[in-house]
């Protein structure tokens, strides 16, 4: 019988087994119950599958979404609704990357003690909406996507894309401007690069080529290298590096990245991030650029120095390398949440940066003509990316040092033309408001 | 809604949701209560009678059923070569009669008589031979019975069942009042269900409360978990009918509760039917087999008149009181055997059927049991017939159960596919925070299986994580319940039923809750008491008669019986202390007794006898 009674205690170990169980779900419920809660099933937080409580905000307060049982209602100003579209996203959800998806956890206002009974919560965004009207309006129509983001606080001001649509009357779907409506290009598309992309050989040149500011590099219009021609937009003729630069000189640059190798610009371009996904506050998954090494054929190295071949980058990517340069080589990571900070990351050295940020003071005094941008201490680098269909996606990508304004910015037109010419009086005009009103 | 528009006016709403913050406190409440209860009364050993060993060496005899032997595991340790490890059983009868039981090779003599095989009867003075050594059998004399009675505890002083039992009211009164706050659907005959569930506990409470008993714990814990159930059942299907059908599976559950606990009351009757009861397994399981409807994959569904019967829920009940065994059967190798066939028998049924929670339930089950049972050899025949069903179990484990395993652990994986289940499992159950949506206010409910198999998940939506882990806390103090009273277990049936009973339990609530959650596969099992469905909950409730069974409190259950004769003369009366005295009487004992046993590390435990003193 002793025996027995004492062997009854076997019912302790599965009793303790439980007690490991329970500790497991609560661990995990506390770790994970966040987004069990908004998963999309959980009819407690949506209605007809889209959420039913929970508001998003700009940095000014203005009200950009309001999901309640009747269903989400977006800002009353058509201009903001279309402009702030694809940052805020979409009742359906076809906009991944929108608020409405990326921060419903927050908008369900999970805790662990309330779960979600204490009502919807209120995301507010770093976006200016009405700087997001002034983009917009400034893209005019055309396809494309401006990003402004203050380098020093990681804030995004401005996240446009076009084309868009107002959410509350949608769009006519047979009407071809209207093609990849619910794709956010600064984040979710990656374009041909063209000659922003020299920032990227130019950094590495200076780490790479000792002699690089010894050189001279002689432009005729065009070059034969690896047996096949380089063209360029221009006549040149004896230029420095910096020159090279600021003439966005395809002969210069063919030499350069031949000088540098394939490998080493695919290096760096890895080096800083154009080739990873980032995450934007740990929620919105950014697309991956590809820069792949022409590997020992040195026309194809050649156009891969010069962003074409197979480079393809997408414009947050480009957003963060630029910011990296402003901030003297370390990224502050962007983030879309009001005062929200998501960390920093060092991208390159910091006399790299301030040799990048001086050279690309100088294509705006030499090239751009700081006329263009009155009252901004610009820095820019403008690209023309030839697709291969006669047109070129506008780049323009830099920052501004005004010391109550250090943003940077990304603008690219899709098919648009010339950087100078189209993409960089969108900068300049949004700019223009971010930093006067 | 309407009704309680006319009673409280606007402030309904607002009382609900006030109301549902209070409400997992009173559960709380109520499992503490119940705990406490539990833990604080102690467990004195009894002492049934006395083995004098030459040189005047007293071995007091503790339980019903006692091994003699050279082992140090046995009741009765006789250290001398001649004797064997496990040599001779001394079983106490409710009546107070002793027989001796040879069991090992050796002989046993009583006045010189040697004991055959069906043993013989001992009584005091009696000189009990093993081997070369004698002792002098001695039996209580009637003071010592009647001190025996005397100074054993009855629980309640402590902790007042009647006021946990008012916590139960207010309990319900809450669960009522959201119902008709939240859930649309609900009107009077939720009301009157839980009106039904509140009057058959208190029904029950002052019955048994008048004929003398004090110890509720694991029948309050029985109604909590219940009413916890009819509030899911409530916010499932709540119309008349199905609501009716709930509160007619409640009302059987409790008496067949009250049946199977004042059977087993009666050792020798319950081992009477203990072939039966395999018998009855083994038809039920055939008729399943045969007649039973597929439903989600297993084939376990009869259909009699308007009711959908679940034959493996009784069967184990029956596989519980078959497989417990007295002491002087376990010895007995064509017992264990048979026992290890019929176990095999049960399992493997269970995985024609598909049922692959049930299996497994069976299968940890018999692990437990046999463990419980196995004697020294024995231990290698049991350990092969486990390995023998282990294959059964994954032999079971058919295409479907196959998927819930590769789905394991993967399930936000396939939210769409084998994991769609446990993801909005997980969803409601976050949702629902701590304290929860309300009764009647949450969606698990409707998805597929939700009351039944996800129920946990429905419990912590609409009533809180609190009430979540009061429901598995309570099944767990059921489990330390049993542990604590084994000790003092009078016969090894009653202890192996208990553990075995709440083995069954544990096991259902961990498949349940964890395969739910994704920490487990899978297999859909219900969570006793508390999971929609009369064959589950009569079985929960014939399984907790079990539980009552090992409690040796004086007066804390009506399922032993009260140990009023004994050998040797007329009854001593226990002392009447009248329906309320056992509290001024705990007041005695807070000084003496208490003081004593803290102080003196349980002295009256090992060593000396109780009362040696006033022989």
């Amino acid at each position: 019988m002793k025996k027995v009674t004492n062997r009854a205690a076997a019912v302790m170990i599965l009793l303790a087994l439980i007690l490991v169980g329970m500790g497991v779900y609560i661990f995990r419920l506390v770790r994970d119950g966040d987004d069990w809660a908004s998963f999309y099933a959980n009819d407690s937080v949506y209605t007809n599958g889209s959420l039913n409580s929970g508001s998003i905000t700009d940095r000014n307060g203005t009200v950009l979404a309001t999901a309640s049982d009747g269903g989400i209602s977006f800002a009353d100003s058509s201009s903001v609704r279309t402009a702030c579209l694809h940052v805020v996203g979409d009742v359906d959800g076809n906009i991944g990357t929108g608020a409405l998806s990326a921060f419903r956890s927050e908008l369900v206002n999970y805790s662990f003690l309330t779960g979600t009974t204490s009502g919807g919560g209120t995301v507010q965004l770093s976006i200016d909406a009405e700087l997001n009207v002034t983009a917009y309006n400034a893209l005019n129509g055309k396809k494309g996507t401006v990003l402004v983001y203050n380098y020093e606080t990681g804030q995004i001001l401005c996240m446009v894309s076009s084309p868009s649509c107002d959410p509350e009357y949608g769009f006519d779907s047979s009407d071809s401007s209207y093609s990849g409506v619910y794709i956010n290009r600064g984040i979710s598309a990656t374009y041909v690069p063209g000659s922003v992309f020299k920032l990227v050989t130019m950094a590495a040149a200076i780490e790479n080529i000792s002699d690089i500011w010894e050189q001279t590099f002689y432009c005729s219009g065009s070059t034969t290298i690896g047996g096949q021609t380089v063209t360029c937009s221009g006549t040149h003729g004896t230029q420095t590096v910096e020159q090279a630069l600021a003439n966005s000189c395809n002969v210069a640059f063919a030499e350069i990245s031949v000088q540098l190798g394939g490998d080493i610009i695919a290096e760096y371009a890895e080096a800083y991030g154009l080739t990873s996904s980032h995450s934007i506050n740990g929620e919105i998954a950014t697309a991956a650029g590809s820069v792949a090494s022409a590997q020992g054929d040195d026309n194809s190295t050649a156009w891969e120095g010069i962003g074409q071949y197979e480079d393809l980058i997408n414009p947050y990517a480009l957003l963060r390398l630029v910011g990296a340069i402003a901030n003297g080589g370390t990224v502050v990571e962007p983030s879309l949440l009001y005062g929200r900070s998501a960390g920093s990351t060092r991208l390159m050295d910091s006399s790299t940066a301030n040799t990048l940020s001086e050279m690309m003071s100088y294509n705006v005094e030499y090239n751009y003509g700081s006329g263009s941008y009155p009252g901004l201490e610009m820095h820019a680098k403008s690209g023309t990316a030839e697709v291969g269909d006669g047109t070129s996606h506008a780049w323009f990508a830099g920052f501004i040092t005004n010391s109550d304004a250090p943003l940077a910015f990304v603008v690219m037109v899709e098919n648009g033309g010339g950087g100078y010419a189209v993409a960089s009086p969108i900068a300049n005009t949004v700019l223009q408001k971010a930093v006067f009103g | 809604m309407d009704l309680l528009r006319l009673i409280f006016g606007e402030a309904a709403p607002w009382l609900a949701s006030l109301s549902r913050y209070i409400l997992p406190l009173v559960c709380v409440a109520i499992v503490v209560r119940c705990i406490r209860s539990m833990l604080r009364e102690r467990y004195e050993p009894e002492t049934w009678a006395y083995l004098y060993l030459p040189g005047e060496i007293m071995v007091p005899l503790r339980h019903w059923e006692c091994i003699l032997g050279r082992a140090r595991s046995v009741d009765g340790q006789l250290n001398d070569p001649s004797v064997d490890k496990l040599h001779a059983c001394l079983i106490r009868s409710a009546t107070g009669e002793w027989t001796v039981y040879n069991l090992g090779r050796g002989a046993t003599y009583v006045n010189g008589e040697e004991v055959r095989a069906g043993g013989a009867v001992i009584a005091d003075a009696d000189v009990l031979t093993l081997g070369k050594v004698s002792a002098r059998f001695v039996d209580l004399t009637e003071e010592e019975r009647a001190a025996l009675l005397k100074y054993r505890h009855a629980p309640g002083r402590r902790v007042r069942p009647g006021a946990t039992m008012l916590l139960l009211t207010v309990l319900q009164i809450l669960l009522v009042l959201q119902q008709l706050v939240y859930n649309e659907d609900a009107g009077t005959s939720v009301a009157m269900a839980f009106g039904i569930l509140c009057a058959a506990q208190w029904v029950y409470f002052c019955v048994l409360r008048a004929s003398g008993q004090t110890g509720f714990e694991p029948e309050t814990l029985g109604f909590f978990l219940t009413t916890i159930g009819l509030s899911v059942a409530a916010s499932s299907v709540p119309d008349a009918s199905s609501m009716i059908k709930q509160v007619i599976f409640i009302i059987a559950g409790i008496v067949l509760f009250l049946i199977l606990g004042l059977w087993i009351r009666d050792l020798r009757r319950t081992k009477s039917l203990n072939m039966i009861a395999a018998g009855a397994t083994v038809v039920l399981l055939a008729i399943n087999l045969i007649f039973a409807n597929v439903t989600y994959g297993a084939q376990n569904w009869l259909q009699i008149g308007g009711f959908s019967f679940q034959p493996s829920e009784f069967v184990k009940v029956l596989y519980v009181y078959a497989g417990a065994a007295t002491l002087e059967r376990l010895f007995v190798n064509k017992n264990l055997i048979f026992y290890i066939g019929f176990s095999a028998i049960c399992v493997g049924a269970m995985a024609l059927m598909g049922d692959f929670g049930a299996a497994l339930v069976f299968f940890v089950t018999f692990l437990v049991i046999s463990f419980m049972r196995s004697g020294s050899f024995a231990t290698l025949f049991l350990a092969i017939g486990g390995a023998a069903l282990a294959v059964m179990v994954v032999l079971s484990a058919r295409s479907y159960v196959l998927d819930r395993f590769q789905t394991w652990g993967h399930a936000w994986e396939d939210i769409y596919g084998n994991g769609y289940q446990q993801v909005r499992a997980m969803s409601a159950a976050a949702s629902g925070g701590l304290f929860g949506q309300g009764s009647g206010n949450g969606w698990l409910v409707d998805v597929t299986a939700g009351d039944t198999d996800m129920v946990f998940g429905v419990v912590c939506e609409e009533l809180g994580l609190i009430t979540g882990l009061c429901c598995v806390i309570s099944i767990l103090a059921l489990a330390g319940f049993v542990v604590k009273n084994a000790s003092a277990g009078r016969s090894s049936y009653f202890v192996i039923a208990a553990a075995a009973a709440v083995t069954v339990m544990m096991t259902q609530m961990a498949l349940n809750v964890f395969g739910s959650m994704d920490i487990l596969p899978f297999t859909g099992v219900t969570f006793p008491f508390v999971s929609r469905g009369g064959s589950s909950l009569l079985s929960c409730w014939m399984l907790l008669a079990f539980v009552k069974g090992c409690d040796t409190r004086a007066r804390g259950s009506f399922a032993v019986k009260r140990p009023e004769k004994f050998s040797g003369g007329a009854g001593v009366e226990e002392p009447d202390y009248g329906p309320e005295g056992y509290d001024d009487y705990g007041g005695w004992e807070e000084r003496t007794e208490d003081r004593r046993t803290r102080r003196g590390g349980g002295r009256s435990r090992r060593g000396r006898p109780y009362r040696e003193d006033d022989r």
